[in-house]
């Protein structure tokens, strides 16, 4: 199933944050993990290194994590990372916003290593699947 | 116990960084409320406030994350212009902020924070809904058991067939509004199996908004620039390599190879050395530097708080914030500076009805800058306010019978501004609920006394008043002036050192049976040391050093000199003798005692004391 090799970006500007995502992934199993500030770093992120995986914060400053997922689907070396959203929130206006956008998945904080593996394997499954 | 046994480190990771976030909202606020309209800094506050609850989430700090929850949804609709700010609401955020600062105060004691005022959530919440949207149910749980299924959603807009085994499924995106409370299936639950129903770890008492803090334990870790790590790296790497050079050259010279090339060879090895390992001491010394403006971006809301409650228009202006101090001496600046602010505040500037009789502008300024001068960090805190007049502190330091009428007389202004540095000095004669109480003034020179530092006061009636603290660049490294009594070598610090000067005999003056000497026009009281260590003198002093402390100048005389040092202070925990301020050793091996002068003159026992320190000639 996943490679655990995998390189995924973890993108928040809180740096505890992604602290949390990395350990919770490390639990996992995965742990070639890269870091991003907000959304204009991880896209300099992605688009200089390869990533199979993105795993990122809505709400940051100088670019969300939203406009970050409409960017990387409209770039066409991008537009198939599959794209983990984060979010505080549990609201249905963002979940749509995050959907239409093409988010692979979406996840609410706070959360567990269970179901943050249950959220990948899902993504997983649906990119096998494809 | 602690709460959050195994999250330590997670915890203290949080408490950094939402700390800095925590500040940084405050100074936004102030900000916010010269321009209230301003949508860059509503957006930031908002994500300020969404970011900590994010972090308390995952620390199970519920009651962090309602309060943060209830604070941001009304930044939401302050963002998107569906409410517009008033004083009332910007008093119920900073109420929120103060809250938020509280809980961090309860999670660095580790333990859960009890719930914030139940009034302050409910009117925060009744803000939120002040203008009613039809449709818009206040969010009410972050984490909510009942969130939408974002499966049977994600199935829905984009039209995909679901996966996973649902139990109902969407039609259509129209549906939608339905799917929060209708549509459950195993993928919906995670976000109640993954908040575990935490049990409150309620405190005494905990109920009570105000004075629940725990001591504040003190923060051990620090935040350093790779940049400085690599350099200490480095230097540490060259210093194993001139090690290793060493280590050859010592085989060589031992095997009775002494020619000079050999020799040559060695002092190089030596001389780099020397250089190598003063720079390492330099960069390591510069990993603890932290800018103070960390510290100062507290003290804008404090101001404002403050100024507010007294109904004065002030403004706090900050300069030299990328000043950088030793980490230690900013935790202990805080007090002294969060004193001297609140003072210049509620007593340094006047009332907006004063200042317009006066002709001034009717906002004060006060302003609290940081800039390094040489081996030292100067901080300043002055005010535009009416200022002090010495005859009036003098007048009250005798009256509260601090001093006597013959002493007040003596006082140049200088000296009279000192007065209020004294236990028990308070020149308002009504007492706020701010500061004034009395206390505060004398706790601010002990404290800074103790960072060896000194504190200066300026003043002029009608302008205002200047604080002016002045503090070694670091604690570590003390440069030191080696004085010889026959040829036992002390160490004093070079701070307090002006100058050295030979004690002529004959110009000594016994002045009410003290030695005195005359220095460009100063009469200066001669103190021989072996006196203030209770020696027996044998002579009279050949040399003296004129040393000046915050309180007085003074000659101390000493047989003859060993030049200076920079001393790595050791200190002597548990049995410190009065009046030494720890050890050092110097590069032959020998043991010197570094002398802490203020302790020595202090020193009830010794002829000069008696009087209160800050009146002596000087």
């Amino acid at each position: 199933m996943p490679d655990s090799k995998m390189r995924i970006l973890v993108v928040d500007d809180f740096s505890t944050m992604r602290r949390i995502v990395r350990n919770l992934l490390k639990e996992l199993g995965f742990t070639n993990v890269d870091e991003a500030e907000d959304g204009a770093i991880a896209l300099q992120k992605l688009n200089g290194d390869t990533f199979e995986f993105v795993i990122t914060d809505w709400n940051m400053p100088n670019m969300d994590g939203l406009t970050l997922l409409q960017t990387v689907r409209s770039t066409p070396t991008l537009k198939h990372l599959p794209v983990l959203m984060i979010t505080a929130e549990a609201k249905k206006e963002n979940i749509i916003a995050a959907a239409q956008a093409g988010a692979s998945g979406y996840i609410v904080k706070p959360f567990t290593a269970a179901t943050l593996s249950e959220k990948l394997n899902k993504i997983f499954e649906k990119m096998a699947a494809a | 116990m602690s709460d959050f046994a195994g999250m330590e480190d997670l915890l203290q990771d949080f408490l950094q960084e939402a700390g800095d976030l925590l500040s940084d909202v405050d100074n936004k606020l102030v900000d916010l409320e010269k321009s209230p309209d301003d949508r860059g800094l509503l957006n930031d506050i908002f994500r300020g406030f969404h970011t900590i609850k994010g972090g308390a989430g995952f620390l199970n700090a519920t009651e962090l994350v309602t309060l943060c929850h209830r604070t941001e949804t009304l930044f939401d609709k302050l963002r998107n212009g569906e409410l517009a700010l008033s004083p009332e609401l910007m008093d119920m955020i900073m109420a929120a902020t103060k809250g938020v600062r509280d809980m961090f105060g309860d999670l660095s004691s580790g333990v859960q924070p009890s719930p914030a005022p139940a009034d302050l959530l409910a009117s925060l919440k009744a803000a939120a809904e002040g203008q009613p949207k039809p449709d818009a149910a206040p969010q009410e749980n972050a984490g909510s058991a009942n969130g939408p299924d974002w499966e049977a959603l994600h199935a829905a807009v984009s039209g995909q067939p679901q996966t996973a085994v649902s139990g109902e499924v969407i039609p259509a995106v129209a549906a939608r509004s339905d799917a929060g409370s209708g549509a459950r299936d195993a993928g919906s639950n995670e976000a109640r199996s993954n908040v575990p129903a935490v049990p409150q770890a309620q405190k005494s008492g905990g109920a009570g908004g105000g004075g629940r803090r725990v001591e504040v334990a003190r923060e051990n870790t620090i935040r350093v620039d790779t940049a400085r790590l690599d350099q200490v790296l480095n230097l540490s790497g060259e210093i194993g390599l001139t090690k290793n050079r060493l280590t050859s050259l010592r085989a060589d010279i031992l095997a009775g190879k002494n020619d000079s090339e050999t020799l040559h060879a060695l002092d190089q090895a030596i001389s780099q050395l020397d250089l190598l390992v003063s720079d390492l001491q330099n960069s390591v010394m510069k990993t603890r530097m932290q800018p103070i403006g960390r510290l100062f971006q507290k003290y804008p809301r404090i101001a404002r708080d403050l100024a507010r409650q007294l109904g004065k228009d002030v403004e706090l202006v900050l300069a030299g914030e990328e000043t950088e101090v030793d980490k230690n001496m900013i935790e202990d600046l805080s007090d002294p500076l969060i004193h001297l602010i609140r003072n210049a505040v509620d007593h340094g500037v006047e009332s907006p009805e004063e200042r317009a009789a006066a002709g001034k502008s009717a906002k004060s300024l006060v302003r609290l800058e940081a800039r390094q001068e040489g081996d030292h960090i100067v901080i300043i805190v002055a005010d535009d306010g009416h200022g002090m007049a010495p005859e009036s502190i003098r007048a009250k330091a005798v009256e509260k019978g601090l001093i006597s009428e013959e002493e007040a007389n003596t006082l140049d202004d200088r000296q009279s501004f000192n007065l209020i540095l004294l236990p028990g000095f308070s020149t308002k004669t009504q007492i706020s609920d701010v500061s004034g109480r009395g206390v505060g003034m004398d706790v601010v020179k002990t404290n800074i006394q103790k960072l060896n530092g000194s504190i200066e006061i300026r003043s002029e009636v009608g302008k205002g008043s200047v604080f002016l603290i002045s503090l070694p660049l670091t604690l570590a490294i003390l440069p030191v002036l080696l004085v010889l009594l026959g040829d036992q070598p002390f160490a004093l610090p070079l701070s307090l050192v002006r100058e050295i000067l030979p004690i002529e005999r004959d110009k000594v003056q016994e002045v009410g049976g003290k030695s005195t000497l005359v220095v460009r026009g100063e009469i200066l009281p001669v103190i021989p040391l072996v006196r203030l260590l209770g020696w027996p003198q044998e002579r009279y002093p050949e040399y003296g050093v004129l040393m000046q402390t915050a309180e007085r100048s003074f000659i101390l005389g000493v047989d003859s000199f060993a030049g200076r040092d920079d001393a790595v202070i050791k200190s002597l925990e548990d049995f410190r003798p009065h009046g030494v301020a720890g050890v050092t050793t110097l590069s032959n091996g020998q043991i010197v005692l570094i002398l802490d002068m203020r302790e020595l003159l202090t020193d009830p026992g010794n002829a000069i004391s008696g009087r209160v320190p800050a009146l002596e000639a000087g």
